[in-house]
């Protein structure tokens, strides 16, 4: 069934790289916009280094497992921006463009003769969206961050850990896939407010500053009423509350027990569940899901302040039942209950054994010319109208150059040729792929 | 607010009807903070999110969550008892008007009152719904219940983030705090209410979202997924580092004021690095052997990783404030930073340079409060707070008699029956 897309005729010429800014303009493109992606091999650290290509593939520019996953729905051009007549192409693209995107450091874009004032003089219209680690505003524009040093500096790694141990932080860049999530936010909010009133603008996003209001509750206790978040029991590991410390809110939700992680059977790296109790009534349901044990009746645990405070001991208990079940069970059996309960997944279990992301799709299959058949990850959301989609894998690098230079520029078939003899599309010195020698016959 | 004439922001015009808890509020502020007139509809009495600590001088009180607060910037408030033939009809009248309908309400709530969307579509075809679900619409654990520990655990964060063996023996997986798995499902809801309101201004109709918290905590793992997909890899956890499927160099260090610095060195540790690493290092007179030239050889400093980070990078760490470290580190080029507290942000100067921290009125109050900013500067559409969160029930008459056209005395019945 044909299915009109969201971002049809809509065109984007992506800068970006790594991470944040490829996760951003990935969406885009579910959402069917065409996303040019401008790469050069020399200095491409999405693909390389690759420690996600298949045990059985060589590891080179077009085998990162996490690239192609990173960068479906869009197309490559390779392309020499440093280079007087890269920069002429570019700009030739810009000009039939809506959105640019990119998120090198604060002024890279400026240096090459493309700041927000000369991109309008190429399109009056245009939004751009930087993405820089500080943004191109304020003091230390120049800063660089990756996920971890933006969750770092942010505020976010602190409030993950247990107390008076160093923090846990998020074991991985948060900030780059929430950066992108925002990246992408900005994109579409330009782009709205362009097809609306007409006018472009830059949005100046920063990966740093954009960790910082996902702390607001805890900034808000701060500024409201003076209480750091550098306190005895803080952070509380699991729980919503440190057994022995001050009874403070921990800006995750309410302050209940139990609220924890608990062992389950077999009892392997990742065999481990969740149970939270919301009310009394949740938790005389955990305690009949567990059999009504005699402990469970004991008047300390009958309330929320009785739980809060015996909660070594409740843990201990319900650890022990847990360790009995394993982790799907457990679920299954709380939640017929109307317990909270949920399993701790890997991502082995999230793609072989979530019952819910399989029934919802979440992971298809999607054939790549370099990496074969593997699953990629699907949108989180259902549009009834224009349902995001991943129709494209992830381009080889510079595969649709020809397509982009002469189909959609203009430019003449000797044009890619002799662009390619002087370095524009592809570095002289570097061996090319086949496609590359098949584009230029 | 010195321009006399500010420009609106980028959503300005745009009314959205928000009937969400403490999964989906996130998600009305950030249309709001853009310039959309969201209006939160919530039961009479408010919602039970405003429950929610911290409270302003601890006095718990519905209106006086810092949570809630936060969390519902730049919106106007009306109550409205939707199981009620008036609360119904009330509703139905705003959605008639409206460009867009956020709800979190249990699957199937919402059709049960003949409120879902087929039904208001058909006196508002440019209508947009997104309901935003713990599980989405369909699926074996559509009823589940949950809560942010809940999707942190299903979705894959909590088997990423912990400790290394050594720092903490034993210890269990570790679910990041402040509420995030809202925060994830809500910039995925927000992306796809844009993608639709984008594709209205071209096609002029609306459609309905079925978006799914669980599925956009799954999807935030960075490379996690992939690294199971192409390599059957399962990752460890590992002390304030990204997971990885065997132990890697650590990259968080104590400084000398007991708190933490986070230096990403291990993976780039060529010579040029180590060469601006020593300068670094040596301008505190803490180079150690760093300067001895057969540190310009890669398979040497291959040889002394550990020696490089372990000692080196960590007694230097260790002999200052994280804050300088940070500072002197970037300043020479270094991706490194501080482990900070979220109260350490308000004295941060770039910061205060973009203008990030705002005072917001709450005139029932006699004070002003600040709050945290936005994460991006639209030059041409500005992000602001329009307003603090609304009290309950603060634009019932604003609203609903000035707006729909309720006389007073018909808002003191619908008040009297509980409507409002």
């Amino acid at each position: 069934m044909f299915r009109p897309r969201a971002l049809e005729n809509i065109r984007v010429v992506d800068f970006s790289w790594v991470r944040a800014g490829p996760w951003a303009t990935r969406w885009l493109g579910a959402f069917g916009a065409e996303i040019i992606k401008i790469e050069w091999p020399e200095n491409e650290r999405g693909r390389l280094p690759s420690t996600t290509t298949p045990q059985n593939l060589e590891v080179n520019l077009n085998t990162s497992g996490n690239f192609n996953d990173t960068n479906v729905n869009k197309k490559s051009l390779s392309l020499n921006v440093r280079s007087a007549k890269g920069l002429e192409i570019v700009k030739r693209l810009i000009a039939i463009s809506d959105i640019v995107l990119e998120n090198f450091s604060s002024r890279v874009l400026q240096k090459w003769g493309l700041s927000y004032r000369e991109l309008c003089k190429i399109k009056p219209d245009i939004v751009y969206v930087s993405m820089s680690g500080y943004g191109h505003t304020g003091r230390h524009h120049h800063y660089t961050t990756f996920g971890p040093v933006a969750q770092a500096v942010s505020g976010l790694t602190y409030l993950s850990g247990l107390p008076d141990k160093p923090p846990a932080g998020w074991g991985w860049s948060y900030m780059d896939d929430t950066g992108g999530m925002y990246g992408a936010m900005c994109a579409l909010t330009g782009l709205y407010h362009r097809n609306t009133t007409g006018r472009g603008q830059h949005i100046d996003l920063s990966q740093m500053v954009s960790s910082v209001p996902l702390n607001g509750p805890a900034l808000m206790d701060f500024t409201v009423n003076g209480r750091g978040s550098r306190r005895a029991g803080y952070p509380p590991g699991n729980r919503t509350h440190w057994p022995g410390t001050p009874l403070v809110n921990n800006y995750r939700g309410p302050t209940v027990a139990p609220h924890n992680a608990y062992r389950t059977h077999p009892g392997e790296y990742n065999d481990w569940c969740v149970i939270v109790c919301h009310s009394d009534e949740e938790w005389q349901r955990l305690a009949q899901v567990m059999g009504a044990p005699s402990w469970t009746t004991s008047p300390k645990f009958a309330t929320v302040i009785g739980r809060l405070q015996h909660q070594e001991e409740l843990d201990e208990h319900i650890e022990a039942w847990s360790m009995t079940v394993g982790k799907y069970e457990l679920t299954e059996r709380c939640q017929a209950a109307g317990v909270r309960a949920l399993p701790v997944q890997s991502a082995e279990d999230r793609v072989e054994h979530d019952p819910q992301l399989r029934h919802r799709e979440m992971y298809l299959p999607m054939e790549h010319p370099a990496l074969g058949l593997h699953k990629v990850q699907n949108a989180p959301f259902k549009l009834s109208g224009t349902p995001a989609s991943n129709h494209l894998p992830s381009p080889l690098i510079g595969q649709h150059t020809r397509e982009i230079v002469e189909g959609l520029l203009g430019y003449t078939h000797e044009e890619l040729r002799a662009g390619f003899a002087d370095g524009t599309f592809w570095p002289t010195k570097r061996a090319r792929f086949p496609y590359m020698e098949e584009m230029l016959r | 607010m010195s321009d006399a004439q500010p420009l609106p922001g980028p959503l300005t015009g745009l009314r959205i009807l928000e009937l969400a808890d403490e999964t989906g509020q996130f998600c009305g502020k950030l249309l709001g903070d853009l310039g959309a007139d969201v209006v939160k509809i919530e039961p009479p009495g408010g919602e039970p999110c405003r429950h929610v600590g911290p409270f302003l001088d601890d006095i718990p009180d519905p209106e006086r969550s810092l949570s809630f607060w936060h969390y519902n910037t730049s919106k106007r408030g009306v109550t409205l008892n939707l199981q009620t033939a008036d609360g119904r009809r009330l509703f139905g009248h705003l959605a008639a008007t409206s460009d867009v309908i956020l709800e979190t309400f249990p699957p199937g709530f919402l059709g049960s009152l003949r409120l879902n969307y087929e039904a208001l579509r058909e006196k508002n075809a440019r209508l947009i719904m997104c309901a935003l679900t713990p599980f989405g619409q369909t699926g074996p654990w559509r009823d589940y219940a949950s809560s942010d520990l809940l999707h942190m655990a299903a979705g894959g964060e909590v088997a990423s983030s912990g400790y290394d063996e050594a720092d903490v023996p034993n210890a269990p997986p570790i679910a990041p705090g402040g509420g995030n798995a809202w925060h994830m499902g809500c910039h995925f809801a927000y992306m796809a209410i844009m993608a639709a309101l984008v594709y209205r201004t071209v096609a002029g109709r609306g459609q309905y979202i079925d978006a799914s918290i669980h599925e956009a905590c799954a999807l935030t793992t960075e490379a996690a997924v992939a690294n199971y997909i192409y390599r059957g890899e399962v990752l460890r956890r590992q002390t304030g580092r990204h997971h990885a499927p065997g132990p890697t160099p650590r990259t968080q260090f104590r400084a000398k004021d007991g708190t933490y610095v986070c230096a990403l060195v291990a993976g780039r540790l060529n010579p040029k690095y180590v060469r601006e690493l020593a300068d670094l290092l040596d301008s505190y007179g803490m180079a150690g052997d760093l300067k001895d030239p057969k540190y310009q050889e890669p398979a040497v400093i291959a040889a002394n990783t550990s020696h490089i980070i372990d000692d080196l990078v960590a007694n230097f760490i260790a002999s200052l404030r994280a804050e300088e470290v940070y500072h002197s580190a970037q300043a020479r080029g270094f991706t490194w930073g501080a482990v900070r507290t979220p109260e350490a942000l308000i004295d941060d100067a770039h910061l205060h340079d973009r203008g990030f921290w705002k005072e917001v009125e709450h005139p029932e109050l006699g004070r002003n409060f600040i709050y945290p900013g936005e994460a991006a500067i639209y030059n041409g559409s500005p992000w602001r707070i329009s307003r603090r969160a609304p009290l309950i029930g603060e634009h019932n008459a604003e609203i609903l008699c000035d707006e729909l056209g309720l006389s007073r005395s018909e808002l003191s019945i619908l008040a009297e029956n509980r409507v409002i």
